[in-house]
């Protein structure tokens, strides 16, 4: 199953001075996995502190493989907002966290690169990880729009509907969908987005 | 993007007072209790999420602003943008005491996916999960209000049993298998009908439902699934490609026959599956039970879908989901033949006429390897070879493909999925190890992890020493690789073989240059060779060092270090004295031939130094074995510059364990020979007046030095004159003005209270033999265990009692 979306912000990278640190921005989880401490804050406690452990080996990952493409840390914007934005080169991956580091049991974890922002899924090791890059590269230049990311301002941070929308078209409970182009028209249409690809 | 202007914006969130919050919550609750909440209303909403999401330590929130949510949340007169909102808020605190929200009574499908989702948030302390389970159930077991179908509560009940599969009782899964089975099997053909758009002028054409199409194009003439094509689809349709979604998980947890174990006295496969065969035609089959008929309708259904994901899609985004219905279509396919054996003689011809299309095909690299975890699961039951499939996969695809990502990653994952396959030393798999460090030597930073726990299962005596070998030169792997990719894209005209008169001036001309072919294909092997070394790897490796630099490389050469370790780990646990000491030697050899990258040169020296160190201990008899080999590279100055650490402990290594003690075969002739080579080095390095040659060396390098033939002459008496006059003479060294230029004042001192701590000793020459020639029982007291460590400590101790405190009588 998917335990958790993340969408978050990679920060500066490591060494330089005054970097602005890693946050997650947006995260939905689908779910407690067993084995956590259940009841009260400290519940919540640890799944913000689970997903912040992801984000920033997102972050990490993500960093190093920016600088093995050869390619600078924060990718030029497009210069009108307008702009259909590309994301098809954008670099992504896939890596496992351990059992017990963070979550009780071993994850894999499937990110991809949003211009300066970065999205990933916690999955289940024998998910369908094809699948999950395929959901990743759907959801990422819709939620550039919808959320209006290419705008200045905290819009990101100020519209979790507009991001649970999205999600509950995308991966509706955590639940990946096989949608064929036709049917993410389908779902386009329904969301009233002009999704490029 | 996430500009310094939201930074300071979420700041502000998080600083937010709890009176201020409060006030705030009051406001929004006089919004929401209003007659329409609206825009004002969503908007508080919205700041209020952010100030909750904001921190890790709970928002207080006041109780009966909680209990609003969740009344707003399921009131019917709430616009959906409030209500999403509410929902927002609540998953955002869960768990949250105060809940009161229950799904028990809701009948209307959007609202109790909404609910579901908070309550499945709360962390099933109090059976939330199992609650929202029956409910969602018992809805769709019911019949549904109008305009409304099953779609949003499949992902519900999909993360219901994820997270607790116990929640359903069999009858519940029955029934559902039932109802997954006729959505997989029976949805419409027809595309879905276009509202007509209306408008005045517009006459109403009844426009005849044109069929579903393949992604190619083409009429589909079977039943729909998620490759099928239309403009506009059909409730049903959309629940097939739901049901579908869900139906790994589903087979998973409820597929299975408990107590129900294939008949071991049945001939395998295809006895049964013959009838099976006959039997279950579509018809017959809906007289199975539920369970068997979910899985007759799945199978059918992955048959189909791999027969479509081969077309050509018009669409080349629909590519990729055609490639990852393939996946799913074949790890379905090996579930069913795990929980009912009958089927895998239909699915193996299937998957190897499959295998047959798609293997030569590199965008289909990733279905390779459920399709060969099929084979390894039920080739035996099925009586089939697979070996081609396995020896395809283990030596072309990493050699092609290492620089995907994606495929590296899943690779790897298989392997240990399998690693018992790497354990049998005949097979392929074993044999195939150069060609998986290429996945690491590429990808460092995601695999590193994975090959830490791949690594011990491709160790063994027989690969030990070609893997080490490896290890030392992955960056040049990496570097290789990089070379070779580059010379593959280079145009047709550029590709001819060089003149072997004229040296190639960069490496890419040296990768079809007759002298250097050879390496690279040696470093680009895709089979284990050990005998097969060729000349020297030397110059290549030289040459390659145009790339050190290079970003890959370096993320390789990290990586190095922590497989060095884990590699003599995993060889003291398993390796007899005579791999130890080929292991001693090439350590020492290879030391020399490292690729140059300064960082990756020292850690590397660091690791190989303490592992020596190790071996030595495990093995103390190497000493005399190899003595030919440690006189040899102890004996060279140049050693003590350009290896400091290996140089260092080789020559403690000698003093600890050049002894009778450790083996009989220990002459005093030996013990001499060793001492007037070190004696010879260390005479070298602290001259007087140094030549402009004579390297100035670590002080540790000269400490050491004097302890070891301090050691040695306490062993063979004769040698006591000798050292004793030399150490007298370090206090002349230390102080000469040539020296005291190059070293600093406190690695002088300590070199000169070592040498006279040392000449102290040995003025008691019986107590000397004590402190470094202890019988073997004694030697496992903690205080000699630390054998780096206790030596100074037994030196103090004897001057103590040499040079006593006044008052002090020595014992």
């Amino acid at each position: 199953m998917v335990w958790a979306f993340v969408l978050l912000s990679p920060g500066g990278q490591a060494g330089q001075a005054g970097q602005a640190p890693c946050r997650v921005l947006y995260a939905r989880a689908f779910g407690t996995s067993p084995g956590t401490p259940l009841g009260g804050p400290r519940q919540r406690l640890r799944r913000k502190e689970q997903l912040l452990v992801v984000a920033r080996q997102v972050a990490s990952q993500c960093q190093l493989l920016q600088s093995s493409l050869g390619r600078l840390s924060s990718p030029q914007l497009p210069q009108l907002p307008d702009e259909p934005v590309s994301l098809q080169d954008a670099p992504g991956g896939l890596f496992q966290m351990p059992p017990g580091d963070p979550f009780p049991d071993r994850v894999t974890v499937v990110w991809l690169s949003v211009l300066a922002l970065a999205c990933a899924l916690v999955c289940d090791p024998q998910e369908n990880l094809s699948l999950a890059e395929i959901t990743l590269r759907r959801l990422a230049p819709r939620l550039l729009i919808s959320l209006r990311l290419l705008s200045p301002g905290a819009g990101v941070l100020l519209r979790p509907d507009a991001a649970d929308a999205l999600l509950d078209r995308l991966l509706p409970h955590g639940q990946m969908l096989f949608l064929n182009e036709r049917f993410l028209q389908a779902v386009d249409r329904e969301l009233g987005i002009k999704a490029s690809r | 993007m996430f500009s310094a202007a939201a930074e300071s914006f979420l700041r502000q969130a998080r600083e937010i007072h709890e009176e201020e919050l409060r006030r705030f919550a009051g406001r929004v609750s006089a919004l929401l209790q209003g007659p329409e909440p609206g825009a004002e209303a969503a908007e508080g909403l919205r700041r209020l999420h952010l100030t909750v999401a904001a921190t890790k330590y709970p928002r207080r929130l006041d109780g009966r602003f909680v209990e609003l949510l969740q009344t707003v949340l399921c009131s019917p007169k709430s616009p959906e943008q409030v209500q999403v909102l509410c929902a927002a808020i609540l998953r955002e605190m869960s768990p949250c005491n105060d809940l009161i929200l229950r799904c028990d009574e809701i009948q209307d499908t959007k609202l109790l996916s909404l609910v579901s989702s908070v309550l499945l948030a709360q962390g099933n302390k109090k059976g939330e999960v199992a609650a929202v389970g029956q409910r969602v159930v018992k809805v769709l077991e019911g019949r549904l209000p109008e305009g409304q179908s099953a779609l949003l509560l499949l992902p519900v009940l999909a993360n219901v049993i994820n997270l607790s599969p116990e929640s359903l009782t069999e009858e519940q899964t029955d029934a559902v298998s039932r109802k997954l089975a006729d959505w997989l099997r029976y949805a419409s053909t027809q595309q879905g009908i276009v509202q007509p758009s209306g408008g005045f002028f517009s006459s109403p054409r009844t426009k005849q439902p044109a069929p579903v199409t393949e992604v190619d194009g083409a009429i589909a003439t079977d039943f729909f699934t998620v490759l099928s094509v239309g403009q506009h689809y059909t409730q049903d349709q959309w629940l097939n490609v739901q049901a579908f979604s869900m139906l790994r998980n589903w087979l998973l947890f409820y597929g299975g026959q408990e107590g129900k174990a294939p008949n071991p006295d049945d001939k395998p496969g295809m006895d049964r599956s013959v009838t099976s065969m006959v039997s279950t035609t579509s018809t017959s089959s809906r007289l199975l039970p539920p369970k068997e008929h979910l899985r007759e309708k799945a199978f059918e259904y992955c048959q189909r879908l791999i027969e479509q994901s081969t077309r050509r899609p018009l669409k080349k985004d629909d590519g990729d989901l055609q490639r990852a219905c393939l996946i799913e279509a074949v790890t379905i396919m090996d579930i069913i033949c795990k929980q009912d054996s009958s089927y895998v003689y239909r699915a193996v011809s299937f998957l190897k006429i499959l295998h047959g299309r798609i293997c030569g095909d590199a965008t289909y690299a990733r279905a390779l390897l459920p399709i060969a975890q099929f084979f390894l699961n039920h080739s035996k039951l099925a009586a089939v070879d697979s070996d081609a499939i396995y020896k395809h996969l283990f030596t072309d695809i990493p050699a092609q493909l290492f620089h995907n990502p994606s495929l590296a990653f899943e690779f790897v994952q298989f392997c240990k999925d399998n690693s018992q396959l790497f354990t049998d030393t005949s097979s392929i798999f074993r044999h195939s190890f150069p060609n998986l460090f290429k996945f690491l030597a590429w990808n460092s930073p995601p695999l590193i992890s994975e090959f830490v726990d791949l690594l011990p299962f491709l160790l063994d005596a027989g690969t030990a020493i070609e893997i080490f070998h490896l290890l030392l030169d992955l960056p040049c792997l990496t570097a290789a690789l990089d070379i070779q990719l580059r010379a593959a894209a280079l145009p047709t005209s550029e590709k001819a073989t060089s003149d072997p008169a004229v040296k190639p001036a960069t490496c890419l001309e040296a990768f079809r240059h007759p002298l250097y072919k050879s390496t690279f294909q040696h470093f680009l092997r895709t089979k284990s060779a050990p005998e097969d070394t060729p000349e020297s790897l030397i110059p290549l490796r030289q040459l390659l060092g145009s790339l050190a630099g290079n970003p890959r490389v370096v993320q390789c050469a990290e990586t190095v270090p922590v497989l060095l370790e884990l590699f003599f780990r995993v060889m003291a646990e398993s390796a007899d004295g005579s791999l130890i000491n080929q292991l001693v030697v090439l350590l020492l050899q290879r030391s020399d031939q490292l690729y140059e990258i300064p960082t990756f040169k020292d850690d590397v020296y660091r690791v190989l130094s303490s592992q020596l160190a190790m071996l030595c201990k495990l093995h103390p008899a190497l000493v005399v074995e190899l003595s030919t080999e440690i006189l040899e590279f102890s004996g060279a100055v140049s050693n003590i510059q350009s290896k400091e650490p290996i140089f260092t402990h080789v020559v403690w290594a000698v003093g600890e364990y050049l002894s009778v003690s450790y083996d009989k075969r220990c002459t005093v002739e030996q013990i001499t020979r060793f001492f007037e080579t070190l004696e010879a080095v260390l005479f070298e390095i602290t001259q007087l007046r140094p030549l402009a040659s004579t390297p100035s060396c670590a002080p540790r390098a000269i400490s050491v030095l004097m302890a070891t033939l301090t050691k040695l002459a306490a062993r063979s008496q004769d040698l006591i004159p000798r050292v004793s006059m030399f150490l007298s003479k370090m206090r002349t060294f230390v102080q000469s003005p040539a020296v005291t230029s190059v070293y600093c004042e406190e690695d002088l001192e300590e070199i000169l209270i070592r040498a006279t701590e040392l000449m102290n000793l040995l003025k008691m020459p019986s107590v000397a033999q004590f402190v470094f020639n202890p019988p073997m029982d004694v030697a496992s007291t903690r205080l000699q265990r630390e054998v780096n460590d206790s030596l100074p400590l037994a030196l103090r101790m004897v001057t103590h009692l040499l040079e006593p405190a006044p008052g002090c009588t020595p014992v």
